[in-house]
């Protein structure tokens, strides 16, 4: 049934993409955007770049702060370029964005390039993210789904207990618990090995559970509403059976304001998870913001603040580019980015 | 017109309908106890102000009322079946669309935004006629075309907001007529449109009722609309129907008060200058029972009895009836109202 | 009254009554009266929840424990180090006993007490954040949603600021503040505004154009008052369930600051605090109980919240009022 669904909505899309766009329209749309994102992206960076100056002048020596005296601290603030004018600051960081130069790590791996300390971590956190995600994805629409047929019956309870659980406890606690008990049952590995398929389980499962229940929440709402609208009553009229009616359009009709987030899911597997990765010893992403902001190993952190803005507006972007190809109503023209 | 009627078969006949809802705890008769029968072939107009049951009488027919309302007593009965009695969706599967459609009021809403109308009504077709594929498709254009939609190739590929109020009317009229169906209910079809495009609307599904051999109930407020369609006419008030007849019988020779002051509410009986003339009072609170006839706290000519006893139907011709004490003999001769005579006498009963 | 009785009687009728009855118009009008109470039908609704109820009643129970607490004989301070009366050693890990109901932890403090001090705490950092929110939030959503002029600029203001990594000002906050409730109410305040303002922002543009809202202005209706009185009752129900559910949210975020270590100081429990303490010694199954009290109370609370939020909000929007 699935892949029957899958397909009716790919065919939809090509129809649409057939007949509906044409491709400067598409290519105005497209360049205002990114001119707005560029000046969003411009102002986020520049605020985050002042916030980091205002930290105090004793995080960036770590322990050696007091061993060193007032004439070598200058000496290696100067090094730093922190003692330059703030604009020159920026100046020099946009310079080196330009030839695709991210920066170098400052305290947490000096001399290291940031780029490759990022890279060498977000490939565990991409793959995490991404496979949390398809879970995610799969088990709460099918849940949201099950549960908005079953309305009110067995299902719908029960799924909703389950979601109330997961949005109502915070994930570090639940996180713990199945770290604590589940590797019990199951004899599972406490910490993630990469040379350990089995290690990879836990982890991603544990991730999931949160979007699952997102998903499959808004999912059962949507499919809800979408059950009280007219044209359901004239599809029951024409003699559709209630199960043909939410297949065929209850379904379809529902996704379309869930596919706005989906790129916004699919690009922020690369933020990683905080909590996961430090329970099982991923050496992800995850806790690279805090540790470097606590660090205040300037260009990392910059670097990943351009990431994570740029995803942002990327997938805010795609997502109303997605919700409009699905929707024939919407047109492009009008939007400021519905969320 | 005794002969002809004698001889028509019924399709669908309701039998002392009773239908309740419960809301906010409370129970409410919507349905007190209407009959009538449908023959087969004609144009039956029910007409009723807002709040008269229309809409839910129309609805109990094909299973379509709120999961809060039900059949509490009385039947309807089709092909010999008793289908007030189902209460799952299962055996209504088999009336909707394939014997009995609808044609709701509002266009706007009633189509599925993200659906071509090709494929709105070619799942008619696929569902009912069993057909698929390029057979199906042709049959949809062939009815496109029948309900004047022009280029219905195109059209065919179109999604609703591509077209207007009228358009999408006669789409939805497509979607019910692809059903095949034996019996047609209109609701308020053309409630929503211009008065232009009613009477085309109005035109089509005449023409669709002489194609197809349906018979059609019309749900309306709008006595014009009446009068240019319907064969028969039942009035509706309160959850019943206290009067109904051929359509000459009911307009020149109504019997009921209420048809009366329906009648002298039109606005073509208005002197310039004058007030122009509106029923006193509201329709009664259907939670609590109504003793007597429900008309009569709002008639300034009813009898004592009226607020006692419900009066049951009397007959006036074989094909006219009403339910008004009134007729009974033993009652005082009651005339129209003045304004409402003239306006006969200007129409030449 | 059926057809067939009628008939039977109908020659009995007194023929009195085929008079004409005397015409009351008064009688014409008498329609029905509607007993519908906005406030009335929401309690009724939200009752016939009976978990929602149950979890009212819960609440209301513990809440009132928890401030009483203190006031209790026989418990505890939550910050003594208590020692073993004989052998003069801090009474560490003590599994739980009539004593120490809840056991002690790692340095000798009752447990019981830490818990219930801790959720006082947490309890008055979310309601504070919650008010604070609430009414940022909406003050500023609906300017923004309803005043076409300002619509642009804060929309740009927001992306700026949705996109700064909260953790960042936290960070920021932490070093420039010394940690302190003060500290991480301030801090959560000042990041969580955002998506109130956004939510209440969507819901305004949707209603703002609808007939009765330019039916108020060609009255002539100020602004206020047409904020006031048309569009924040039709926003009652979402309000409600942001304010309810700030409550295990700012849970959640007080467990993750703690959790990088931005929280509360050590003698001042919270419920994050606790839990991260627990965390440290979960390994060992008999020290686990110091994991699992806290993270029972924190689940019992939060969901408590979650569940009575989102009935209240479905509860007052009227079109459930049937």
């Amino acid at each position: 049934m699935l892949i029957a669904y899958i397909s009716g909505l790919c065919d939809d899309l090509i129809v649409f993409y057939k007949d509906k766009w044409g491709w400067q329209q598409l290519l105005k749309y497209s360049l205002k955007r990114l001119v707005k994102s560029m000046v969003t992206l411009f102002i986020v960076i520049s605020v985050v770049f002042l916030f980091m100056r205002l930290m105090p002048e004793e995080g960036y020596f770590g322990q050696g702060y007091e061993k060193l005296d007032l004439v070598q601290r200058e000496a290696i603030l100067t090094n730093l370029g922190l003692r330059d004018p703030w604009f020159v600051q920026l100046g020099h960081f946009y310079k080196d964005l330009f030839h695709g130069d991210l920066g170098t790590s400052i305290t947490y791996r000096p001399k290291v390039a940031v780029a490759e300390i990022i890279e060498s971590k977000i490939f565990y956190s991409l793959y995490f993210g991404l496979a949390a995600l398809v879970i995610a994805l799969i088990a709460g629409i099918s849940m949201g789904i099950l549960m908005a047929r079953s309305k009110n019956k067995f299902w719908d309870k029960l799924g909703n207990g389950y979601i109330v659980f997961i949005s109502a406890v915070p994930a570090a606690v639940y996180y713990l618990f199945l770290q604590l008990y589940v590797t019990d049952i199951f004899n599972l590995p406490i910490l993630f090995n990469k040379s350990n398929p089995v290690s990879f389980i836990l982890p991603a499962l544990s991730m999931a559970l949160g979007p699952t229940a997102g998903y499959a929440m808004w999912m059962r709402r949507y499919m809800v509403d979408e059950l009280n609208k007219d044209y359901i009553k004239l599809a029951r009229a024409k003699g559709l059976s209630n199960k043909v009616i939410m297949r065929k359009h209850v379904l379809r009709n529902a996704f379309v304001p869930m596919a706005q987030y989906l790129p916004a899911s699919i690009l922020y597997t690369l933020v990683g998870s905080i909590y996961i990765e430090s329970l099982y010893s991923i050496p992800g992403t995850g806790g690279l913001l805090v540790d470097t902001i606590q660090r205040q190993d300037n260009p990392i952190v910059q670097a990943l603040v351009l990431i994570y803005a740029s995803v942002g507006i990327i997938s805010l972007f795609l997502g109303d580019m997605l919700m409009a190809s699905f929707d024939p109503r919407i047109n492009l023209d009008k939007q400021g980015g519905i969320r | 017109m005794e002969d002809i009627l004698n001889q028509k078969k019924i399709v669908l006949s309701v039998v002392n309908l009773v239908i309740k809802f419960s809301l906010r705890g409370r129970k409410l008769t919507a349905i007190r106890e209407a009959s009538l029968d449908l023959y087969e072939g004609e144009s039956l107009a029910i007409v009723g102000e807002s709040g008269s049951g229309k809409s839910v009488f129309a609805k109990s027919l094909i299973g379509l009322l709120d999961v809060n309302g039900w059949v509490d007593s009385g039947s309807i009965i089709y092909e010999n079946k008793d289908i007030g009695k189902y209460k799952k969706e299962k055996p209504w599967l088999k009336i909707r669309g394939k014997e009995i459609a609808m044609v709701f009021q509002d266009p706007m809403t009633s189509l599925n935004p993200l659906k071509t109308i090709g494929k709105q009504i070619v799942e008619a077709v696929e569902l009912h006629q069993g057909l698929k594929g390029q057979t199906a498709k042709n049959i949809v254009l062939e009815i496109l075309k029948d309900v004047g939609i022009y280029n219905p190739e195109v059209r065919y590929n179109q999604f609703p907001h591509e077209f207007s109020g009228g358009m999408r009317q006669r789409v939805v009229i497509a979607i019910a007529i692809a059903c095949r169906p034996k019996i047609l209910i209109c609701d308020e079809p053309t409630t929503a449109l211009d008065v232009t495009i009613q009477a085309q609307i109005l035109q089509l599904l005449k023409n669709l009722q002489n194609k197809y051999k349906l018979s059609i109930i019309y749900i309306t407020h709008d006595l014009g609309v009446v009068a240019k369609v319907a064969d028969r006419i039942a009035v509706m008030y309160a959850g019943d129907i206290v009067e109904i007849g051929t359509s000459e019988e009911v307009f020149y020779n109504g019997k009921h008060p209420y048809t009366w002051a329906l009648l002298s509410s039109l606005p073509q009986l208005g002197i310039k200058g004058e007030p122009l003339y509106s029923i006193k009072g509201t329709p009664p609170n259907l939670f609590n029972e109504i003793i007597g006839d429900a008309f009569a706290p709002r008639n300034p000519k009813a009898l004592k009895i009226d607020f006692v006893l419900r009066p049951p139907y009397f007959s006036i011709s074989p094909t006219h009836k009403a339910k008004t004490w009134l007729l009974d003999p033993r009652s005082p001769k009651v005339e129209p109202p003045d304004a409402l005579k003239a306006l006969l006498n200007q129409w030449g009963a | 009254m059926s057809n067939t009785k009628l008939n039977k009687s109908i020659d009995d009728i007194d023929p009195l009554l085929f008079d004409f009855a005397s015409y009351d118009e008064s009688r014409a009008e008498r329609a029905g009266y509607s007993n519908y109470s906005y406030w009335q039908s929401t309690f009724q609704v939200f009752l016939k929840n009976k978990v929602a109820a149950a979890l009212l009643i819960l609440i209301i129970v513990l809440v009132t424990y928890t401030v009483l607490q203190p006031y209790l004989p026989n418990q505890k301070s939550p910050t003594k180090i208590y020692n073993n009366p004989v052998t003069g050693i801090q009474l560490r890990n003590h599994a739980p006993d009539k004593e120490f109901l809840f056991g002690t932890n790692s340095i000798g403090q009752d447990l019981w007490s830490r818990i219930w001090s801790g959720t006082r705490t947490s309890l008055e950092i979310g309601m504070l954040v919650g008010i604070w929110q609430g009414l940022i939030g909406i003050t500023v959503g609906c300017l923004w949603g309803y005043v076409r002029k300002l619509d642009g600029i804060i929309t740009e203001i927001y992306n700026v600021l949705d996109n700064i990594p909260n953790t960042i000002i936290m960070v920021l906050l932490a070093y420039i503040l010394r940690p302190s409730i003060f500290t991480l109410v301030f801090a959560m305040c000042i990041t969580n505004w955002l998506s109130m303002a956004r939510f209440v922002r969507n819901q305004i543009i949707i209603i703002r154009d609808r007939e009765y809202n330019l039916a108020s202005r060609c009255l002539g209706t100020p602004i206020g008052r047409i904020i006031t009185k048309n569009l924040l009752p039709y926003l009652v129900s979402v309000i409600m369930l942001q304010l309810a559910l700030a409550i295990p949210m700012a849970i959640g975020a007080e467990v993750f600051l703690t959790y990088i270590g931005l929280g509360l100081p050590l003698n001042t429990p919270s419920l994050g605090n606790l839990i991260n303490e627990g965390r440290v010694i979960m390994m060992s199954p008999s020290l686990r109980y110091q994991l699992i009290f806290p993270a029972v109370v924190l689940s019992v609370i939060t969901i408590s919240f979650y569940v009575i939020g989102n009935t209240f909000a479905d509860a007052s929007d009227p079109r459930n009022h049937v």
